[in-house]
């Protein structure tokens, strides 16, 4: 009953419209444009999705994780060991790597629940580099050190395409319904203020483990997607920038909404794979001020990124999404003036 | 087999740099006591800190321990400008909003520092480079003993200040309560921008320590950052004695497992310790009171 009202409601809303058609152009755009590098690119958005996603589902109960590349890597690895070593297929080792990763971020969920946001932050970024450690200490079984070459999960190119694109529209649907549900209301009342929720009755710990279990399941499926279609995974999977993006991704989009990191995924991996074309062009314009650095395009990018992330947070608390929004509810605003005058 | 010397040499270079953490960590303290605010691109101001400290250097010819007080003042100039324009207007807000922040100022540092001085490693050239007090077989690089003094001269400063002056009495009572401070006419803002002026100049202060003993480059200043924090939450939250415990503890930890375990467990090292503490004492081993 309960889910049949959500269905019905949905189906009535503008955002189902928008999501059907995302859906339908991701369909169609490899279809229109061949280009082999802009499929790559497409992908990369798709898998971001996930990613940043899952991110986003922790932060919506008020977690903010640092070490996110933590389960990244370790659903890529898995899923990639089992491959190699066992036979196992793929398409199975994938959602195995994304289960074990719940199953350690359940376990790392347990440490982290009960602290404050810094304090969450920086244990998250430490198991990051724990688990980084670790691997390159058991060098024997994970060959992390120098990485090695991950077996095909589906052809490369289009079919990886439109199995990312599946993977990230189920995510996503799946994602949409616990933000709906009532543990979604849940996670925003312990964000919005954890004390009082608990005064209220809300067990808290077990609702912030949910959370956590839910979106390392997610980050993990991520993962495993991301080495398979890199066809190469090493230790370098654990590396902050991989903790960072989802981040970015997701306060750009966002924080807390449903299309806040499909929105950020889209800006980031766009910035990430196609400015680096103008490179060349600013190179020789560039490079005379600033002679210290042999490429200039790299570092200014980053410099870019970053602020522009504190705009956003400053200016922008609900990220680019919120605009949207607002673009949207003045066209209301103003088609039911229209119509108001009419009547008049 | 471990022999003597190695154990003293262990034990004087995890407190050398030990010293360096307790700096930044005390700068850490100092900000998050006043202003209830967590910084996690302190680190980054350590290493703009030891560019600065280079950069002076090379520029004015100045000797490599005068130029710890030149760029103690840009540094904390720096820091001014960061509270201004990037903290001060997220502060009290979600507190996730603070760490984006951070983390858009760690970019926004990492890749200045990248885009004017470079990307390959640097070094600052003190006047006692290679000159080492021998005792017995152990040899004690003259650089890590005025470490470990000008860190001391600059803490007991820093307590004469916080203790003794109008400006660190208003210090104490803001971070008891600001908003009874307020109504006693402390000027809040100004204690804000002063006290994150303060961190800055120790993480900058921190920063050319640093250059002296290590190499560095513009992505050294994350780890720092986070050492300071494990130091903090073993010393306890707003207390410096704890810190500078908690710092030197930390510095012979590490060391040790760096000889004992290998290099690569450097840094595991950090979260472990930071890890275990809060989950068996969260407030700290020396802390006074929890957050």
């Amino acid at each position: 009953m309960f889910t049949k009202e959500i269905l019905f409601r949905k189906i009535q809303s503008t955002k189902f419209y928008i999501f059907i058609a995302v859906i339908a152009i991701s369909a169609v755009i490899p279809l229109v444009v061949g280009d082999a590098f802009l499929i790559h690119v497409l992908t990369l958005m798709a898998l971001f999705t996930i990613y940043a996603s899952s991110w986003n589902l922790l932060a919506s109960s008020g977690q903010g994780s640092l070490g996110h590349a933590a389960f990244l890597g370790i659903g890529g690895f898995v899923s990639s060991l089992l491959a190699i070593n066992l036979g196992i297929p793929p398409i199975i080792g994938i959602f195995i790597g994304s289960v074990l990763s719940a199953g350690i971020g359940f376990l790392i969920g347990l440490t982290c629940v009960r602290l404050k946001a810094w304090f969450l932050a920086m244990v998250t970024f430490g198991f990051s580099v724990i688990a980084e450690t670790l691997v390159s200490q058991f060098d024997d079984v994970t060959h992390g050190i120098l990485g090695f070459r991950t077996p095909l999960l589906v052809p490369s190119g289009l079919y990886f395409y439109y199995f990312a694109v599946l993977l990230a529209a189920l995510s996503v649907i799946a994602i949409y319904f616990i933000m709906k549900s009532k543990i979604g209301l849940t996670f925003r009342a312990i964000h919005q203020n954890e004390s009082e929720s608990r005064m209220i009755g809300i067990n808290t710990a077990k609702y912030k483990l949910y959370a956590f279990v839910i979106s390392t399941f997610f980050a993990g499926l991520a993962g495993g997607l991301y080495a398979h279609f890199l066809r190469y995974i090493s230790v370098s999977v654990f590396a902050a920038g991989n903790s960072f993006k989802p981040l970015m991704m997701s306060v750009i989009g966002g924080l807390g909404t449903i299309e806040g990191p499909i929105i950020g995924a889209i800006i980031i991996v766009a910035i990430d794979s196609l400015l680096p074309n103008i490179d060349k062009f600013l190179q020789p314009a560039l490079s005379p001020l600033f002679p210290a650095v042999s490429f200039v395009g790299p570092p200014l990018r980053f410099l870019g990124l970053g602020v522009f992330l504190v705009i956003v947070v400053i200016f922008l608390p609900k990220g680019v999404s919120s605009l949207l929004h607002k673009i949207h509810n003045y066209f209301r605003e103003e088609t039911k003036k229209a119509n108001n005058i009419e009547r008049k | 087999m471990i022999d003597l010397s190695t154990l003293v040499l262990t034990l004087m270079w995890g407190a050398a740099i030990g010293c360096i953490y307790v700096l930044l960590a005390t700068g850490l303290n100092l900000i998050f006591g006043v202003m209830k605010l967590v910084n996690f691109a302190h680190g980054e101001l350590l290493m703009i800190g030891a560019y600065v400290g280079y950069s002076v250097l090379t520029l004015l010819g100045v000797n490599a321990y005068i130029a710890v007080f030149l760029s103690m003042g840009i540094v904390a100039l720096i820091g001014v400008v960061v509270e201004r324009l990037a903290f001060r207007r997220v502060l009290g807000s979600d507190k996730l909003n603070e760490i984006f922040v951070s983390l858009g100022l760690i970019l926004i540092f990492d890749n200045i520092a990248v885009l004017v001085w470079g990307e390959k490693s640097q070094r600052i050239i003190s006047p006692f480079e290679n000159m080492s007090l021998r005792l017995g077989e152990v040899s004690i690089s003259y650089d890590w003993l005025i470490a470990v003094a000008f860190v001391i001269v600059i803490l007991i400063a820093l307590l004469f200040l916080i203790k003794k002056t109008k400006i660190g009495m208003a210090m104490r009572a803001t971070s008891q309560k600001s908003q009874a401070s307020m109504l006693m006419g402390i000027n809040i803002e100004h204690i804000y921008i002063f006290t994150f002026a303060l961190g800055a100049a120790l993480a900058g202060a921190a920063g050319v320590l640093y250059g002296i003993i290590f190499p560095f480059n513009p992505y050294i200043g994350a780890l720092p950052t986070i050492k300071a924090f494990a130091i903090i939450i073993l010393g306890g939250l707003g207390s410096i004695p704890g810190a500078i415990i908690g710092g030197l503890l930390y510095g012979i930890a590490e060391q040790s497992a760096v000889i004992f375990l290998g290099g690569i467990w450097r840094n595991a090292v950090a979260f472990s310790v930071l890890i275990i503490v809060l989950l068996l004492r969260p407030k700290g081993l020396f802390g006074e009171k929890g957050e």
